[in-house]
C-alpha cells in the first residue's frame, strides 16, 4: 500500500516539471491567442482595449468570418499542406533505406552514422538555409552543370534558387533527421529471427520486407511523419529566404499579420487553424499508428 | 591572440566595472563604433545595444510590453504609431542645444508636430539599385520605376530582379510609378498598383528583404528595389571583392519613399537623462557624419556636411538632387482597416 502510494508521488515528481512547463509555455500562450482571435486590432498595433469606452466588452467573430468567407486563405493552407505532405513523403523515401542501413550496421559504425545524422544540428538552422542559397545559386556548380545540360538539349536555362524546388529541397534537408531517428529507433529493435523464419518458409526479399519489416516499422513511420509534417506545415523562414515570388506559405501569411499588418486577431485565427490542423494530423497519425500496431498484435498483418 | 585575450579579459572584468548603462534599441550597424566609444568616454557610461531589423519588429515588441530601453530609433510612421500608442516620453528641449544643427526641412513633420517626442537621426530612400555593367550592356534606364514594373524592360532582366518583401514599400513604389502619392489611400488606386505588381511579378526572381545585398554583390541579381543604405553597402562589398562592376543607386524620377529615422525616448526609459545626453551628442555634426561615412545614410544634420567624405557627394540618396527632393515622401501609418485591405491584396499577390 505505502509502496504504491510513494510510486504515485514519484510519478508526479517526474511528470510534474514538464507538465508545468507545457502548461506555462504552451497552454497559456495558446489561450491568450484564442482570446486575441476574438478581439479587435488596435489603431497602432497590438489590440484594441478589451473593455471599450462605452463599457462594452469587445469580443467578436469578425476575424473568423473574414477567414471563412475568403477562399484565398484556405487556398494557401491547401498549398502549404501539399508542400508539407511532399516533404514528408520524400523524407520517408530517403530516410527508410538510411535508417535500415544504420540499424543493420555493426555497433561501432552505428554510433558514428547516427552522429553524422545529427551533425547538422550543430550549426544554426538559418545558417544552414543560407548555405543552400550558395549551393543553389546561379553561379554555383550545380546550376551551371544543369543549365549546361539543358542548353545542350536546346532548353532555356532554369533558376534553382528562389523557386519551389529550392523550398522543397531545403524543407527535406532540414527535416530529414526527424524522420531518420524515429525510424532507426524502431528498426533497430526488430527481431532478426522473424526474418529468418520467413526466409525458411520461402518468403523472398520483397515479401520479407513488405509483410514483416514494413508493418513492424509503422509506429516509427508515423512518429517520423508527424515530426516532419507538423513543423513543415507552419514554416516561414525557408520560403522567405529561398522561395520565389509565388512561394509564400501559410507561415509567411501569419508572420505578415503580426508584423507588417499588425493584425493580431487575424494572425491568431490563422495560427489557431494551423495548430488545430496540425493537431488533427497528429491525432490521425497516432490513431492510424495504434490501429496498425493493434492489427499486428492480432496477427492480422 | 593578444587581442582575443584582451577581449576575454574585458568580458571577465565587465561586472567589476559595471558603469551606468544606456540601453539603445537600434537598427543593426546604425552607429559608428568610434562614435559609441567617444560617447562612452564622455558620459562615463556604457552603451548597451540591441537590434531590430524592421519597424514592425520594434512595434510588435513594444506592443507586447518590452521594457528596459532608453533610446529607440524608429522611422517616421513608427514614431507616429508609438506616440499614439503612448509609448514615448516627451523630450526636454532645453537638454538638446544641438537641435539647432538639424535641417528645418526635416523638423515639425505631421508625424510629430513640434518635435515633442522625436529628433531626426539619419535617413534613407527606397530606390533602384543596379549592376552598372549589366544595365549598360542591356541598355536599360535606371532613373524610373518603369524598369522595375514595365514588362517591356523586365523581359531583358527576367529572373535577375528582386523587390522588397514589404507591402508598404512595394505598393508605394507602384503608386509612385502610376503617378499617385505614395500615401494615396484610394482603394481604386491600390487595385491599379496591385495589377502593376501582378503584371511584373513573373519577371522577378523573389521578394527579398535580406539577401539582396549579397546577391547584388556576387552578380546573381542585377536590379533591385531596395534601401539606399543596402545598395551603398552592396557596392562597398563588390569593390572590396574586386568585382568588375559597380552597384549604383538609381533615383527614380517619379519620386520615392523617404524614411527618416528618429531618436526617441521610451516611456519606461530607465535612464532618460543619459538618453537625452546621447541624443544631443548624436546631433553634433561630427558624430552624425560618422554614420553617413560608414553606411551611406542620408543626413538631416546641416552641421554634418563638412565632415562627410567628399567621394560620397555623388550619391543621390545621401544628397538628393533638389528636383527629386520635392518628390520624396515619408510613408504615413495606415488605419487598421486599410492595413487589412493591403494585407489581403498582398497575400493574394504573393499566393498566386
Amino acid at each position: 500500500m505505502t509502496r504504491r502510494h510513494s510510486g504515485r508521488w514519484g510519478k508526479w515528481l517526474v511528470a510534474g516539471p514538464p507538465l508545468v512547463y507545457l502548461f506555462v509555455f504552451f497552454a497559456i500562450p495558446a489561450l491568450i491567442m484564442v482570446v486575441a482571435s476574438f478581439r479587435t486590432p488596435g489603431d497602432f498595433g497590438g489590440l484594441a482595449p478589451l473593455v471599450g469606452a462605452d463599457g462594452e466588452i469587445d469580443l467578436n467573430l469578425e476575424s473568423y468570418t473574414r477567414f471563412f468567407e475568403d477562399a484565398l486563405y484556405a487556398q494557401i493552407f491547401v498549398k502549404s499542406f501539399w508542400y508539407a505532405l511532399a516533404t514528408t513523403l520524400i523524407c520517408l523515401v530517403l530516410a527508410y533505406p538510411l535508417a535500415t542501413l544504420i540499424a543493420n550496421s555493426e555497433r561501432r559504425r552505428r554510433d558514428l552514422l547516427l552522429l553524422l545524422v545529427i551533425l547538422p544540428f550543430w550549426s544554426n538552422f538559418l545558417i544552414r538555409i543560407y548555405a543552400w542559397m550558395i549551393i543553389l545559386g546561379p553561379n554555383a556548380a550545380l546550376a551551371r552543370t544543369l543549365n549546361g545540360v539543358l542548353g545542350a538539349f536546346g532548353q532555356e536555362p532554369v533558376s534553382l534558387l528562389f523557386s519551389a524546388f529550392a523550398v522543397l529541397v531545403c524543407l527535406v534537408y532540414v527535416h530529414l533527421p526527424f524522420m531518420v531517428l524515429p525510424l532507426y529507433a524502431n528498426l533497430e529493435k526488430h527481431d532478426q529471427a522473424l526474418l529468418d523464419a520467413a526466409q525458411d518458409l520461402g518468403a523472398n526479399g520483397w515479401q520479407r520486407f513488405w509483410r514483416i519489416t514494413f508493418p513492424l516499422s509503422l509506429p516509427g513511420v508515423y512518429a517520423g511523419s508527424a515530426l516532419v509534417f507538423i513543423p513543415a506545415f507552419g514554416i516561414f523562414a525557408i520560403p522567405d529566404i529561398l522561395g520565389g515570388p509565388d512561394d509564400s506559405l501559410i507561415g509567411n501569411v501569419i508572420k505578415q499579420q503580426f508584423l507588417e499588418t499588425r493584425d493580431w486577431p487575424f494572425g491568431s485565427v490563422l495560427s489557431i487553424v494551423l495548430t488545430a490542423s496540425a493537431l488533427a494530423f497528429a491525432a490521425l497519425a497516432a490513431w492510424v499508428g495504434r490501429r496498425g500496431v493493434g492489427r499486428l498484435a492480432a496477427g492480422d498483418a | 591572440m593578444t587581442r582575443i585575450l584582451a577581449v576575454v579579459f574585458a568580458l571577465l572584468s565587465l561586472p567589476a566595472l559595471a558603469k551606468d548603462p544606456l540601453h539603445l534599441y537600434n537598427w543593426n550597424n546604425y552607429i559608428a563604433p568610434e562614435t559609441v566609444k567617444r560617447f562612452e568616454e564622455q558620459c562615463n557610461c556604457e552603451v548597451v545595444q540591441t537590434y531590430y531589423s524592421d519597424n514592425e519588429e520594434l512595434l510588435a515588441k513594444l506592443a507586447a510590453g518590452a521594457k528596459g530601453y532608453d533610446v529607440l530609433v524608429p522611422t517616421g510612421n513608427a514614431v507616429q504609431a508609438l506616440i499614439r500608442g503612448k509609448q514615448l516620453r516627451p523630450l526636454d528641449a532645453k537638454a538638446l542645444p544641438n537641435m539647432k544643427n538639424v535641417d528645418p526641412a526635416y523638423l515639425d513633420t505631421p508625424f510629430d508636430p513640434g518635435n515633442k517626442y522625436s529628433v531626426p537621426y539619419a535617413m534613407s530612400t527606397t530606390i533602384i539599385g543596379y549592376n552598372d555593367a549589366k544595365m549598360k550592356e542591356l541598355g536599360l534606364p535606371t532613373d524610373t520605376w518603369a524598369v522595375i514594373f514595365d514588362p517591356k524592360y523586365l523581359a531583358k532582366v527576367k529572373g535577375r530582379v528582386t523587390v522588397l518583401d514589404s507591402p508598404n514599400e512595394l505598393f508605394a513604389a507602384a503608386l509612385k510609378y502610376l503617378g499617385y502619392s505614395a500615401n494615396d489611400t484610394d482603394e481604386k488606386h491600390w487595385k491599379e498598383a496591385a495589377d502593376v505588381i501582378k503584371r511584373a511579378k513573373p519577371y522577378w526572381a523573389a521578394f527579398n528583404a535580406s539577401s539582396y545585398i549579397k546577391e547584388l554583390t556576387v552578380g546573381n541579381i542585377w536590379l533591385v528595389h531596395g534601401y539606399s543604405n543596402d545598395i551603398f553597402q552592396a557596392n562597398l562589398d563588390a569593390q572590396a571583392a574586386g568585382r568588375k562592376f559597380q552597384i549604383l543607386q538609381g533615383m527614380p524620377k517619379e519620386g520615392a519613399v523617404l524614411a527618416v529615422d528618429n531618436m526617441v525616448l521610451h516611456k519606461d526609459a530607465p535612464r532618460p537623462d543619459l538618453g537625452l545626453k546621447f541624443i544631443n551628442f548624436m546631433l553634433d555634426g561630427k558624430n552624425s557624419a560618422e554614420l553617413t561615412n560608414l553606411i551611406g545614410s542620408g543626413n538631416p544634420n546641416l552641421d554634418a556636411a563638412k565632415y562627410i567624405k567628399p567621394e560620397l557627394k555623388a550619391y543621390p540618396a545621401i544628397f538628393p538632387p533638389k528636383q527629386v527632393q520635392a518628390k520624396l515622401e515619408q510613408l504615413h501609418d495606415l488605419t487598421p482597416a486599410q492595413r487589412r485591405l493591403r494585407s489581403r491584396m498582398w497575400t493574394e499577390i504573393k499566393a498566386r
